[in-house]
Order: structure tokens, then sequence, then C-alpha cells
């Protein structure tokens, strides 16, 4: 087998397209709040100017980390191979994982209030490793229940001991 | 394993293992014995500190070790095991009761700790761990020394035939049968099976630490540094000064400091590794000592490590890591190390001990490529890696030399990591991880053709090791 990293002969698949907006919501609600306690607080403190100053500034870095995530966003992939599970992510330190189907433990499917409202949910796979990640964010909810009775079938079936 | 033991009605003691227990009465007492001589130190150094003697801090400070010692003796009381169906059942708890069940298949090993207090009764602690990444092994506090070393050895036999299918259905009976050469002994003389053997069998001590070099290890290893400038900085500061009260505000911190090198130092005291039928036996310990069985085809690890200052005395240190957490609220630092098989021995003893628990080990042979010589200067002298089709070893550190030892058959997930870096430079890293939370195998800075073709290799080559282990 020459599985090759970013190789086409691995059929990656993508999370949901919605991923991308979930996470842009995510910053939003991170930011603005943010945002808008640090104009206050600088405000009160100093001039009415510093602190629509900061508030912008802090608006201006949010909208700066939206513009890494398209990228962040599109880095995820992963591969259902005949063995193991392959999982794909980052921009800057770019990793790749393979999870033996037969070395998972138990499967978790989590749904944030941002996700859930987008109608998506995130597959986590754990295995006896503490150091093993292997997490699929934005996951259509139905593929994510379906991907999850797979790999749980998959699983069972390859099951090894410790 | 054992023949099926006769359907024996068992008489009066072969309720032994399957009714409920109680630990031993005294075990309050020693289970709060290490916080209240903390408590009694505190108190002493406060008297110590305000020569007044303040009497309402006294009267206070006796009124928590009350609480803390009628806290422990309810606790007893509501504390019971029991051993049936090879599943050993504890209950606990009086507001938040908990019952908890620890099938003893699923058993990676069991230790018999005894706390300096705990040995001058003559009381033992028994520990299982389990595989479960966080979640709490059991502890049975306390049990009279005796019966701790016969209830691991039937316990771990019991596990073995639980988790043996061919013994399967002899497991219940197996439960049952340890029973009858429990502690009224003969009366089971009918029925002698295996599982119930007595605990002393024939050993073979692999290796045995010195004391003396120990001491020295300690005195040249990190802790031992910062001890050692502790230490200086307070004769300095005294010196110069001349009013040693200066020092008391920092001595809680330099109290902490001598006692990790006091705690490493009484952990791996006497660390006596030995082989025995039910797996490698381990005891170690100057005041407070630990008795751990490993089972065999459970190391999911094996390191060694060679600091800096150890080298010019050809020293090292072999680590397992076996699965599970290491959890032991009262010896934290303890805990988040690897248990040392060996705490400080020769590179010959090193060797040995690797050839006794891995057949045939690969050595650390492909340098790292140039490149990665810019990437990491300091620790590219050590890069290195090598694989057969059973083990992975992967050497690195910058002053500190580790090479880690990775069975393929206990590889839970394979990683490629590349930072940006390691990207400019066309590197990659590969890392194979093992059940437990401390150790990878990291195959660092190799070539992204190289790390490309392990990552195809790897996960075919574990599978293979891992379906071997099956047939055998």
């Amino acid at each position: 087998m020459t599985a090759q990293p970013g190789d086409a002969d691995i059929g990656w698949q993508r999370p949901s397209h919605l991923l991308l907006r979930a996470r842009r919501i995510q910053t939003a609600l991170v930011t603005l709040p943010v945002a808008l306690v640090g104009g206050i607080i600088a405000g009160a403190a100093g001039s009415t100017g510093l602190g629509l100053g900061i508030g912008l500034g802090l608006v201006v870095v949010g909208l700066l980390c939206e513009r890494f995530l398209a990228r962040r966003v599109a880095a995820w992939g992963y591969a259902e191979r005949r063995q193991d599970l392959m999982v794909k992510r980052g921009v800057m330190i770019r990793r790749q994982s393979v999870i033996p189907y037969g070395r998972m433990q138990f499967i978790d499917v989590t749904a944030g209030p941002v996700e859930r409202s987008l109608g998506l949910a995130t597959v986590r796979m754990h295995t006896a490793a503490a150091a093993s990640d292997a997490r699929i964010p934005g996951l259509d909810k139905v593929d994510a229940a379906k991907l999850r009775d797979q790999l749980a079938s998959l699983g069972e079936a390859q099951a090894a001991g410790l | 394993m054992t023949a099926p033991p006769p359907p024996h009605p068992a008489p009066a003691p072969a309720g032994d293992m399957t009714a409920w227990h109680r630990l031993h009465p005294l075990s309050p007492l020693i289970r709060t014995g290490r916080h209240l001589m903390a408590l009694g130190v505190l108190v002493l150094l406060l008297i110590f500190a305000n020569h007044s003697g303040n009497n309402d801090d006294f009267i206070s400070d006796i009124v928590v070790v009350g609480i803390v010692l009628v806290a422990g003796v309810i606790s007893w009381l509501v504390t019971r095991w029991q051993v049936a169906d090879g599943v050993l059942r504890i209950e606990t708890g009086l507001i938040r009761r908990q019952s908890l069940r620890f099938p003893l298949s699923q058993v990676q090993a069991i230790d018999v700790v005894q706390t300096g207090l705990a040995r001058v009764f003559g009381l033992a602690e028994l520990r299982l761990r389990m595989a479960g990444a966080d979640s709490s092994g059991g502890r049975l506090a306390c049990l009279p020394l005796a019966d701790a070393e016969r209830l691991r050895t039937q316990l771990l036999a019991m596990g073995h035939a639980a988790a043996s299918p061919v013994a399967a259905g002899g497991a219940s009976a197996g439960a049952a049968a340890p029973s009858a050469g429990g502690p009224a002994g003969s009366a089971g003389g009918a029925a002698p099976p295996a599982v119930a053997a007595a605990p002393p069998r024939p050993e073979r001590v692999l290796f045995r630490v010195q004391s003396e070099r120990l001491a020295g290890a300690i005195i040249l290893s990190r802790s031992g540094a910062y001890a050692g400038a502790v230490i200086a900085v307070v004769i300095v500061v005294i010196a110069l000064t001349g009013r040693p009260g200066v020092i008391v505000p920092f001595l809680v911190f330099g109290f902490g400091v001598v006692a990790s090198v006091w705690r490493r130092f009484n952990t791996e005291y006497g660390t006596v590794v030995a082989e025995a039928p039910d797996g490698l036996r381990l005891r170690s310990g100057l005041v407070q000592t630990v008795a751990e069985t490993i089972r065999p085809g459970r190391v999911q690890a094996v390191r060694i490590v060679e600091p800096l200052f150890w080298r010019a005395f050809g020293w090292c240190r072999l680590e397992v890591d076996v699965a599970g957490p290491r959890q032991r609220r009262e010896n934290r630092s303890e805990g988040q190390r690897l248990r040392a098989l060996i705490p400080v021995g020769s590179r010959a003893d090193a060797e040995q001990m690797l050839g006794e628990l891995l057949t045939t080990p690969p050595r650390p042979t492909h340098p790292a490529p140039a490149s990665a010589r810019v990437k990491t200067p300091l620790s590219y002298h050590y890069l290195a890696w090598a694989g057969d089709d059973r083990y992975v070893v992967a050497s690195r550190g910058r002053i500190c030399r580790k090479t880690t030892w990775v069975p393929l058959e206990k590889v839970q997930s394979i990683r490629w990591v590349q930072g940006p870096w390691q990207r400019r430079l066309g590197l990659a890293t590969v890392r194979l991880d093992v059940a437990g939370r401390r150790v990878t195998a990291s195959i660092q800075d190799r070539s992204v053709a190289e790390a490309d073709e392990l990552l195809g290799r790897l996960p075919d080559l574990a599978r293979a090791a891992r379906s071997r282990g099956l047939v055998s």
C-alpha cells in the first residue's frame, strides 16, 4: 500500500460545507462580547475615543481570525479505509492520524449549540491511548449517526485486546 | 488450565471469598496516618514559629484531627468487599453510596503497598490497576499483609482463568475454589486446584538495585540538583544575613524540593525485579514498600533514559509503561513517572532486562536526515529510529537520551505531524501511541517521503503483529 498524505488514491471525505458557517458564528460569538466588554472597560477607564478604538481593534482581530477559518475548515478530511480510519487536519501544523477500527474503545457524537442549530455534529473516536486524537467536526447529523454506527460495528468486528 | 474442581458444597470457610468482608479495623488510622503526621509537623512548626503558643490554633487543629479520624472510621464502617464470579466488588460511601465492580480478567496489574505506618502494624493495601485511561482502579486498604499477598495471587490466577477462553467455564468455579485454600487451609485439601497454589513460588531475580549507586544517581539527577541548589542558597543566605529567621517563609518551598528527592529514594530503594510464573514481580521501597506484579504481555512500552551526568558513569534507567492510570493520590510525583524496573543500573543491566522484556529488540540505527540538523541542532545527534515486524524503536533528546521501544501489536494509533518549520525543510514526524498516557514513540524529523512511507506501512505491520499476537 502506498498511502501518501494528501494523495488522491485515498477517498478523502470532507465535513459539511456548513462547518465554515458554524465556525464563523462561533468566532463572532466570542469576538463581539469580548470587543464590547473591552471597549466599555477602556471607555470607562480612559476616554470614549479610547473605548471605541479598543472595541474596534478587537473586532478587527476577530475578522483576521475569520480569514484563516476557511483554510482550516478546508483542511479537515477523513477516509474510511478497509482496516482503519484516517483523519487529517491543520494548516500551520498538519496532522494525519491512522486509527485501526479494532483499537476503538468508544465513540462520541457531540453537538454544541451552534452546531446543533445548523444540524451538525462532531464524531470523536477514543482509543486506550490518551494521545490519539481523532475527531471529525461538522458532519451532517444524519451522516454523523451513520458514521458512528458504521465505526461501532467495524470496531466490534475487529476488536483487539490491549 | 485447571481440572474443574469437584462440585464441592464447600463447608463453612468456603464463604471466605464470596461473602462480604470488611477491611482491617486499624485501616482508618493508617489511611489518615499520613495526613495526621503532616498536621502534627505543621502544628509543631507553628508553635516553633510564634513562640507565644497560640492556644486557639492548637484546639482547632485537634478538632480537625478528630474530624479526620471520625470520617475515617465511618468510611471503614460502610466499606465492604467480595469476590464472586470472577468479579471483585467493593461497596463504599455513606452519603454517596458506591458499588464498584472490577472484572478480574481486565486487571492489568495488582500492587501490594505498605506505607511506613502500615508496616508497623503488619498491614498492607491492595491496589488493582485497570486498563481505562481515566477510571480509578480498586483499592483495598488495609488488609493484613499475609491476606493481601494471598488475595493478590488468587485474584491474578482467577484473572488468568477468566481471560483464557478455555478456562472460561471454570471461572466461576475458580472463584469458589481458591477459598478452599484460604485461611482454614487444609479443609479444602480435597480439591487442590492450581489457582490456589501457595504464594511463594520459584522466582528468578533479574535485577537488584545497588543502594549507593541509587543515592549517587539521585544526587546527580535533576531533582537532586534542585535540592542541592536550594540547600546551598539557604546556607548562603543564613551566612550572609546571620539571621536564620529570614528563610522561614521559603521553608515550605525548600521542604517540597527535599521531600521530592526523599520520596524518590524511598520508592526506588531496594528495587528487586524477579520473574515469576504470573509475571514480573517488582518490589521496592524503604519506608513504604510496594510489591507489584506486571502480567506478561501487558507491557505497552519500554524506555531507556540516559541523563547527561549518568552517562559519565555508564548508568541508565529502564522504565516500562503498563496500561492504565497510575493514580496515587498520596504519591503524586511518583505517579507521574513511569514504573522504573531499573531505577539506575549499568548499560549491561538494561540490555539484559530489555532482552527479558522483548525478544530481539532492534537498535535505533537510522539517523535523521541532515536537514533535520537545521531544525533541531541540539537533539539532532540522538534522533534515530529502527523497526522490524515486531517493534519500533525511536530515540531522541537533547542532553538526556531517551530510547523508546514499542511493540507493534500494542500500537493504538499512528499520527503523522508536520509543523511549519518541518514543512520548509521537507521533514515530518511519525508518532506511535500506545495505551497509557505518557509514552509515545516519536520517529522525529524524517524526510517527508520516508514519513509518508511509514504512515502507509506501519498500520499494516501493526495489524499483522496484532493478529499474530491473537493466534499465539
